[in-house]
């Protein structure tokens, strides 16, 4: 076991390092664009250079990328161009607001794909099933940032229900912090669930077939026991894996509905980034939110280890 | 029970094949069945409601949305396929390069497939918009950069198997060059899976494209593309509720077209998949 740990966090710091690699490269690809965003498209060709220099974006590449990873490792995501504010305590002020609105969403996705996958597998083949599985369709056709947008023409400014748009933490006002965080949970959470309908479903239908199961009925047990005590666990246990990556699926793509419902999030800080071209903020960005989708799937992976010696034993 | 099977499977292909061809047409033929032109401003008719003579009303600057949502199918299907064709041929040389090749080879290049594949998708496509710039032909590249990793996954997958085959070993017991097995034998016997990927593959560009461009870094304004529009009439969503609805509706029956239309042919390539 300590074997497999080891080489899975060898291939996590590995990914780590290629994928900061990807990200630094493709971001300062553009020369002199970020100088430019910067001082304006009227500065003199040596302000812009000066700005060059102060910055280090006129080395090579390689030593611009291996400068910024020393720093990086040392906990400094060097300094906005735009405002000359460090970057990393914006980066922690950021991550709860979007850990809050990943882990509401994935509330959502479950409560809707555990009862509804289970209904369905009960009733396989037959007129609910149909009915449930068409409405994942029709669910994983819709776009989170559109539904976003329904969500508000109905609770904001029909039934004046929900604020549009907003942020107050937790810790000042529970409730309004609640309100807020509703609509953006839902349109990310009701989209999830299209993906783990079908998987709670395709689990629970195997379990139900299983000889066990047959035998629970045989005995005697009822739908609700053969369902509850002797299937959900075992239908839980694939069905878990699938749910703990979408966590990080959820939480990469926050992007457009931080934008939506203008929360100060990771998400929206990527745009904030993008739009001033300030590289330090779009990087720090981008690279948070690769490392936290990246320690799920590695907590995913020495999960399934743990609980399924199978899974490792070609290593 | 198989011709229920066979029918259901039959059922998906037709409504996702009918939504497909039905926008493809539209697409295609957009200045003959637009009503007007998607850029023609009428100040006298700003924010008008859906009526006889504009059927989905017209946007803030008196422009028909119908025509708008019409033309815009095609900036959604040119990059929904040229996006998957990027994806398609990229990730199949590099899937089936690994597969053939093996060794480190096969190491070096899907580990970095691997890596592009654990970025989450829109953060990827708007870290490459922020490099590459803004423009629908760079949409098309940047979400067929994302496309990659999962055709050559598949690829290599397929490649593997076919490898295994005896007209392969006899190609290369008569002398053939790497180049022409990998072109001449394995190529096109992985084909079919691919382009199953592929209708997947198109279902998501649509879908990453109006994203990018609901947040500005695609197609730019007055150019009309689903997402923009979408992004535009959210600013109007209080007495103009129709600038949101049709682009979006646009964009959900083209992904359930596409979806369904996936998933039949996955299920009558491989009728094991279906549950």
């Amino acid at each position: 076991m300590l074997k497999v740990i080891f080489w899975r966090l060898i291939a996590f710091a590995f990914t780590l390092l290629v994928a900061s690699a990807i990200l630094f490269v493709t971001i300062n690809v553009v020369p002199g664009s970020a100088a430019k965003a910067a001082l304006g498209i009227d500065a003199t060709p040596q302000a812009l250079a000066r700005f060059n220099a102060q910055n280090g974006l006129d080395q090579p590449l390689i030593i611009q990328y291996t400068a910024w990873l020393g720093q990086v490792l040392q906990g400094d995501f060097g300094h906005s161009f735009q405002n000359s504010v460090a970057v990393g305590p914006e980066v922690l002020r950021r991550i709860p607001v979007t850990l809050e609105l990943a882990v509401l969403a994935f509330i959502v996705a479950n409560l809707i794909a555990i009862p509804l996958g289970t209904l369905a597998a009960m009733r396989h083949q037959r007129g609910l099933d149909r009915g449930v599985t068409g409405f994942a369709t029709i669910l994983g056709a819709v776009p989170n940032f559109w539904l976003a947008t329904l969500l508000v023409m109905v609770f904001t400014l029909k039934w004046r229900l929900l604020p549009a748009s907003g942020f107050t933490p937790f810790s000042e006002d529970p409730i309004m912090n609640l309100k807020q965080m509703i609509m953006p949970a839902l349109s990310l959470g009701i989209i999830s669930s299209a993906l783990l309908i079908r998987i709670m479903r395709a689990s629970m239908i195997e379990v139900l077939s299983a000889d066990y199961v047959r035998t629970a009925y045989a005995k005697g047990a009822s739908e609700k026991i053969a369902v509850l005590r002797h299937s959900m666990r075992n239908a839980l246990t694939p069905y878990v894996n699938v749910a703990a990556v979408e966590f990080g699926f959820l939480f990469g793509s926050v992007v457009i509905i931080e934008d939506i419902f203008l929360l100060p999030g990771i998400g929206s800080f990527v745009l904030v980034g993008i739009i001033n071209r300030d590289y330090p903020v779009l990087l720090a960005a981008a690279l948070t939110i690769t490392v936290v989708v990246l320690i799920v799937n590695l907590i995913v992976d020495l999960l399934v280890s743990m609980l399924d010696p199978r899974s490792t034993a070609k290593h | 029970m198989t011709l229920d099977i066979n029918w259901r499977r039959w059922r998906l292909v037709a409504f996702g094949g009918f939504i497909v061809s039905a926008i493809l047409f539209v697409a295609i033929f957009a200045n003959v069945v637009a009503p007007y032109s998607p850029y023609d401003l009428d100040v006298a008719n700003m924010l008008a409601p859906p009526s006889g003579a504009h059927l989905l009303g017209t946007d803030e600057l008196g422009r028909d949305v119908l025509s708008r949502v019409i033309y815009a199918a095609r900036i959604s299907m040119m990059v929904a396929v040229l996006a998957s064709m990027v994806g398609l041929i990229f990730g199949t040389i590099i899937g089936s390069v690994a597969a053939y090749f093996g060794g480190w080879v096969d190491m070096v290049l899907m580990r970095f497939m691997e890596v592009l594949f654990s970025f989450p998708a829109i953060l990827l496509a708007v870290v490459l918009m922020a490099a590459l710039g803004t423009s629908v032909v760079n949409s098309m590249i940047a979400i067929g950069i994302i496309f990659i990793p999962g055709f050559a996954r598949l690829a290599r997958a397929a490649a593997i198997d076919v490898l295994r085959k005896q007209y392969v070993e006899s190609a290369r017991a008569v002398g053939m060059s790497n180049t022409r097995i990998l072109v001449r034998e394995i190529l096109p016997n992985i084909f079919a899976p691919l382009l199953v990927e592929a209708a997947v593959a198109f279902s998501y560009a649509v879908l990453l494209e109006s994203a990018l461009s609901f947040l500005g870094l695609g197609a730019q304004p007055p150019e009309p593309s689903w997402g923009n529009m979408l992004n535009v009439g959210r600013g109007f969503m209080a007495n103009a509720a129709w600038l949101s609805l049709a682009p979006g509706m646009a964009i959900f029956l083209t992904v359930l077209g596409f979806n369904t239309l996936g998933d039949g042919l996955r299920d009558a390539f491989d009728p094991h998949l279906r549950d």
